[in-house]
């Protein structure tokens, strides 16, 4: 059985599609994220909000999943941004010099105000 | 009294990304027996998935049955993780940097390298017998609850 792996959970707040992802995202796991990203957009979601609380850890599988699913959010003409990216998680961005690679807000609060 | 305080998990895993939640089930055990701090557990965590995923993904381009052994040695204050496989000469060491380039048009196959070279102590690699020997070192400073040690 597959321990404290990761579990996805999604809901809307107005036009604005949040994926709150729970746990490690790692080779293992970083597919499901990807798989749930790239319907998302597929199906026509306009802003999508990835929130980062609940991570335990990302590994460069994460990072890739991330940067392709913001890479095809942008040529669908919708935004991806991320949330609550703290802690543990933040310095592992900050490790693959990736805080720049994405549209980073504090918190979800902050974040659906900038995206609705 | 425990005879000793060295725990050694040894993993055998079929080149299999599915797999590697094996890996990150012992160390997970062992790191807890240990007393290791979430931060140097999960940062080692992160190492050895890069690692094992790289050699995965790379090691053995014309696929077939192979296998990726793994022994991790715990000891007060330190975790060396060493990871063997008979892949391609691989040195980790020598990855290059993960290039500049703008979200979505990067090619991050050096990132996962780069991000272990931060996360742990020592990245340490040999090639011998045909096979690859990755070994990545964390050193940590044990957590402070109940210890089991009951002074005499």
């Amino acid at each position: 059985m597959r321990s404290s792996a990761l579990s996805i959970e999604q809901s809307h707040s107005g036009a604005v599609c949040i994926v709150a992802l729970r746990g490690r995202i790692d080779s293992t796991s970083a597919g499901d994220v990807m798989t749930r990203l790239s319907n998302l957009i597929t199906s026509g979601e306009r802003a999508i909000l990835v929130d980062l609380g609940a991570v335990l850890y990302l590994t460069s599988a994460a990072f890739r999943v991330l940067l392709v699913a913001t890479d095809e959010a942008e040529r669908g003409s919708a935004r991806l941004a991320l949330c609550n990216v703290m802690g543990h998680v933040r310095e592992l961005f900050e490790m693959g010099g990736l805080l720049d690679a994405f549209t980073i807000h504090g918190s979800r609060e902050e974040a659906l105000a900038r995206l609705s | 009294m425990r005879a000793s305080t060295v725990r050694i998990a040894e993993i055998s895993i079929r080149s299999d990304m599915a797999e590697l939640a094996k890996l990150r089930d012992s160390l997970d055990r062992l790191g807890t027996e240990l007393g290791v701090p979430g931060k140097p557990l999960m940062q080692l965590q992160v190492a050895l998935d890069e690692i094992a995923s790289n050699v995965i993904k790379y090691g053995w381009p014309d696929g077939g049955n192979h296998k990726l052994c793994v022994r991790i040695t715990g000891q007060p204050g330190r975790i060396e993780v060493e990871v063997i496989d008979d892949g391609p000469e691989f040195d980790p060491r020598l990855a290059p940097l993960p290039e500049a380039a703008p979200a979505g048009k990067r090619r991050p196959g050096g990132l996962g390298i780069h991000m272990v070279k931060q996360l742990v102590d020592r990245l340490e690699y040999e090639r011998a017998g045909g096979r690859n020997r990755t070994i990545i070192i964390k050193r940590y400073t044990r957590r402070r609850v109940s210890d089991r040690r009951v002074s005499a």
